[in-house]
């Protein structure tokens, strides 16, 4: 009911009865967006006050979009061990941060920071109407890095 | 009716021939042309619909009294003729009933006879929308001409959607600030934590919520800040703290998201 109501609130896709691969297969979600939707990977939450975790909350006002990524680094490597999320959005905004949970794990935290919005779109094929739902990944994983870091340098003068 | 029509063609080829011979401009109310002009004595041809709205538009018309639909200060009729009204808006004949044109100049408030303020009746919404559609609505023009079923349309799907826009107070609240040139970037993204928090506990309380019970509680908790942040909108735009107004309807965007998915759900 919920994807229905999603397909018809942003009017993509043919007809609300399709079946979920007839309307894959006609205009509509692209296939990996529905995948996602679906089939989401890495959804959950990590401990916020964990210090080995970053979490990254933006939102999209424009259209109430929430997303928040949480990345779990290994504090000797730099290197992101684990990533989840959670968010409230359209299928695209989902999507876009299930892909990000996914690229960013095993990739050092320097890299991560290249992932552009661009290249979720591109993956996802999103139309231009949903490009801020990548944009709103992108931002969320450098938000999360950002917490990261911040959390990681109030933390070390405490060990010294 | 005819002899009507003839005298303000009459009168308003004479203007025309007056200002040509003249280098100012004449002072002109749209409801008496004839103290000003001598009708002319000569017979002149019928000038066609299309010439006549265009040579009177170009006329630029001073002394007018400037009221809410001050876009309608050259209004006639494109089917007998006859002058729109000088105050409320000119969405149909009142002489001969047909539909006229949109006019996009005209804002949603003034096809509601409302001034531009957030706070209206929106109470009296429905019954002027009503009155509206009985004269504007397309199934009332079945046998008339393309042209007119084309303008019913329009101008029948202008006031729809001018409706919609009042009722709402959202959908109000950015159609003001849209209308005092306020240009809010849809693709930024916020990342004030306080906020986002806040929205992020209350989508999960939503999404976790048990029973009707429980889902209607969580209802009015944001139904009512619903109503406080819109009251703050109105406060931060009538002091034309747009800043301020803005981040408002950021809010307000955000709980209306939250009760769509509550209504979903119950």
């Amino acid at each position: 009911m919920l994807r229905l109501a999603l397909k018809r609130s942003l009017r993509l896709g043919p007809a609300v009865s399709d079946t979920p691969s007839a309307a894959v297969a006609s205009r509509g979600y692209h296939e990996r967006v529905v995948d996602h939707y679906n089939n989401p990977r890495n959804v959950g939450s990590f401990d916020k006050e964990d210090a080995n975790v970053g979490t990254g909350l933006v939102g999209a006002p424009a259209c109430g979009d929430v997303m928040k990524l949480q990345i779990k680094v290994d504090e000797d490597s730099g290197k992101i061990v684990d990533a989840c999320f959670k968010t409230f959005g359209c299928g695209s905004a989902i999507a876009s941060s299930s892909v990000a949970t996914e690229w960013v794990k095993g990739k050092q935290m320097e890299e991560v920071l290249t992932i552009k919005n661009t290249e979720i779109a591109k993956h996802l094929s999103l139309p231009p109407v949903k490009l801020h739902c990548s944009m709103l990944a992108e931002d969320a994983i450098k938000a999360a890095v950002k917490d990261y870091e911040l959390k990681k340098a109030k933390g070390a003068p405490k060990q010294e | 009716m005819w002899n009507r029509r003839k005298h303000l063609l009459l009168s308003s080829l004479s203007l025309l021939r007056h200002i040509s011979s003249t280098s100012h401009l004449p002072r002109l109310h749209p409801l008496k042309p004839s103290p000003l002009l001598s009708p002319s004595n000569s017979f002149l041809p019928p000038v066609d619909s299309q010439l006549r709205n265009n040579l009177l538009l170009e006329l630029p018309l001073r002394g007018f009294p400037r009221n809410l639909s001050s876009s309608n200060s050259c209004s006639f009729c494109w089917n007998c003729g006859v002058v729109g009204p000088t105050s409320g808006v000119f969405l149909a004949c009142g002489s001969c009933g047909a539909v006229q044109p949109v006019d996009a100049s005209v804002d949603y408030f003034q096809i509601f006879g409302m001034k531009k303020i957030y706070e209206i009746e929106e109470g009296d919404l429905e019954g002027i929308y009503k009155d509206w559609q009985k004269k504007l609505h397309p199934d009332l023009v079945h046998s008339k001409s393309e042209k007119e079923k084309g303008f019913a349309a329009e101008q029948s799907a202008r006031v729809i959607d001018a409706y919609r826009t009042l009722k709402n107070p959202l959908s109000r609240a950015l159609y003001l600030l849209k209308l005092e040139q306020i240009h809010v970037d849809e693709e930024k993204t916020v990342s004030d934590p306080d906020l986002l928090m806040e929205m992020m506990e209350m989508r999960e309380a939503v999404e976790e919520a048990k029973d009707t019970q429980s889902l209607n509680e969580i209802q009015s908790k944001v139904k009512k800040k619903l109503d406080s942040w819109s009251k703050s909108f109105k406060e931060a735009f009538n002091k034309q703290d747009f800043g301020s107004a803005v981040n408002c309807t950021q809010r307000m965007k955000y709980y209306e998201r939250a009760l769509e998915e509550i209504t979903k759900k119950l």
